[in-house]
């Protein structure tokens, strides 16, 4: 952008100042047994009532992509799940937005808007994905032509793993990351994972010793840097911060947003190992008036290490090069001096598609409710969310406040 | 422009084909070219409808020394696209070429058979495959310099 433009966000507490007031969510993992419009009706249930709603008090509702099969896909578009909540003929409309793995943070910035220009009261958004289920060579194929340009790069055999290795070997390359200090990011997200009963990995212990003499997928990534592919749902319930006074004695709010489109097609990234974290971060730091010295902790997009650790440096969380040391020396792990992706991520959480980064949206949000269980961050005002979609193709973020009444 | 001059107007790139075409055409006989811009001079990859510098609609060919860095690069060697006739491991690299533009590209192998000798920002070049390979996959290959 050629000037500084300030967008007038709304005054805290007005009555176009959106806020979450509910979550809901279901264990991810392989879950055969579980439908997808079940699933999708169970997380908004739990949301609605969380938010201490009926569900007839939704008048919007805003859908996260599945990446599975386009049958599922169509009844997201086609408003099944208005009919399936017992909301045709009462909700203004079901749209669904999508950006991979950011459209968690654009969803949001759309029922925002929603709310903030009085189109709509209470906005639910919800995901369901079945990636667990899917067959692994179909989603592999699909992953191979989802975000990868069909003409210029598919040709050279490119996949998702092999986009993960390109970023590594890139990031390990001008920080001089070892293998093992990579291999501790995982640990330190399985270390949450074992604390969140909802994570994949909720009972299965990871070591840095396991990662290390695990195959080699896409060099430099071993087999257990690979995200899992699961199953899951989650929802979360937006209103105003007027509305949600009334009911609420906290809610979260949205302190300001940044974003910046880096690439589309991952050869094309200026420098794979930057991607758009420092560009967004100016933005989204200047909106919110705080920045990573002032947060409590944060929820990172992170379905590689190497993608987490340099969103993390973007982010000024960690100084340039130093994440994955970082890590390694525990500064983000359970007792560690920055909580950071408390679910246990999309790595250890489970890789639910684009839920991936909703459900490290809906983390941040039960954090800031304080709502966190054995694992909640004691005493949590502000949490960064990062987001980021496709080919890593963006990077999104949302500076989330806990408010109260 | 009146709506006949529009309807007559086929002075623009119509589809990925008239894109892919030439540019396949001259990896078989061993050529890299990459886009040019008519009007500002831009060298573009990869091509696109319409130059990202200065947004010209007048686009044509240039071809290139095949020197470039290799930015980063990755040896698959499981869960190859099933679309994707060739067995793992294959070495997969991006390579910024001396005369600006970046393109994703295969590697070959070293005379061991193995990718170990690459290293981030090492000077590569052009090494075409041969035309029955380039039939199947137009991928630019590149070797270690």
């Amino acid at each position: 952008m050629s000037e500084i433009w300030t967008p007038p966000y709304p005054e805290p507490g007005s009555a176009n100042d959106a806020a979450f007031i509910g979550i809901g969510e279901i264990p991810s993992g392989v879950y055969r047994e579980r439908g997808f419009m079940a699933q999708i009706v169970e997380a908004s249930a739990r949301a609605i009532k969380d938010a201490q709603l009926s569900h007839t008090d939704i008048d919007q509702i805003v859908l996260i992509p599945c990446l599975h099969g386009i049958p599922d896909q169509a009844d997201l578009i086609f408003s099944r799940v208005a009919e399936e909540l017992g909301l045709h003929g009462k909700v203004k409309s079901s749209v669904m937005v999508h950006s991979g793995g950011s459209t968690s943070d654009n969803a949001t910035r759309m029922a925002a808007g929603l709310i903030a220009s009085g189109q709509a009261r209470n906005v639910l958004v919800v995901y369901s994905e079945r990636w667990g289920s899917a067959d692994l060579q179909d989603m592999i194929d699909m992953l191979s032509v989802n975000g990868i340009p069909r003409e210029w790069e598919a040709p050279t055999g490119l996949q998702f793993n092999a986009i993960g290795g390109l970023i590594t070997q890139r990031y390990m390359h001008q920080s001089g990351s070892s293998a093992e200090e990579m291999a501790a990011i995982c640990v330190a997200l399985r270390d949450w994972a074992n604390l969140n009963p909802n994570a994949m990995y909720y009972a299965k212990k990871l070591t840095i010793e396991k990662i290390v003499n695990s195959k080699m997928i896409s060099d430099p990534i071993h087999a257990f840097e690979c995200p899992f592919l699961a199953d899951g749902a989650g929802a979360f319930v937006m209103t105003s911060a007027t509305e949600a006074a009334k009911k609420q004695d906290a809610w979260v709010r949205i302190g300001g947003s940044g974003g910046c489109v880096s690439h589309y097609a991952a050869g094309q990234d200026a420098d794979l190992g930057v991607l758009g974290w420092v560009e967004a971060a100016k933005e989204a730091y200047e909106a919110a008036s705080w920045g990573p010295e002032d947060a409590d902790l944060g929820e990172v997009y992170d379905s590689y290490a190497a993608v987490l650790a340099i969103a993390l440096e973007g982010l000024q969380i960690s100084s340039k090069g130093e994440a994955a040391r970082e890590f390694h020396k525990g500064r983000f792990s359970p007792g560690g001096e920055f909580p950071l992706n408390t679910n246990g991520g999309l790595l250890s959480a489970g890789h639910t598609g684009v839920g991936g980064g909703t459900a490290l949206l809906i983390e941040g949000i039960r954090q800031l409710l304080h709502r966190g269980d054995d694992r909640q961050v004691p005493n949590a005002r502000r949490c960064i969310v990062g987001g980021t979609g496709g080919s890593y193709m963006d990077a999104q973020i949302m500076m989330l406040e806990r408010a109260t009444r | 422009m009146a709506t006949a001059d529009v309807l007559k107007d086929t002075g623009y790139i119509q589809n990925d084909t008239e894109l892919t075409g030439p540019f396949a055409a001259a990896l078989a006989k061993g050529n890299l070219i990459v886009q040019k811009c008519n009007d500002c001079a831009a060298l573009i990859m990869y091509p696109k409808y319409r130059c990202p510098a200065c947004f010209s609609g007048s686009l044509g060919w240039e071809q290139v020394s095949g020197a470039g860095q290799l930015q980063t690069f990755t040896i698959l060697r499981y869960g190859p696209p099933s679309t994707f006739d060739v067995e793992a491991p294959y070495g997969i690299g991006i390579v910024k070429l001396d005369e600006g533009p970046q393109l994703m590209c295969r590697l070959h192998p070293g005379p061991d058979g193995t990718w170990d000798h690459y290293v981030c920002n090492q000077r590569v070049s052009f090494a075409p495959a041969d035309a029955a390979e380039i039939a199947e996959r137009a991928a630019a290959w590149f070797t270690a310099a």
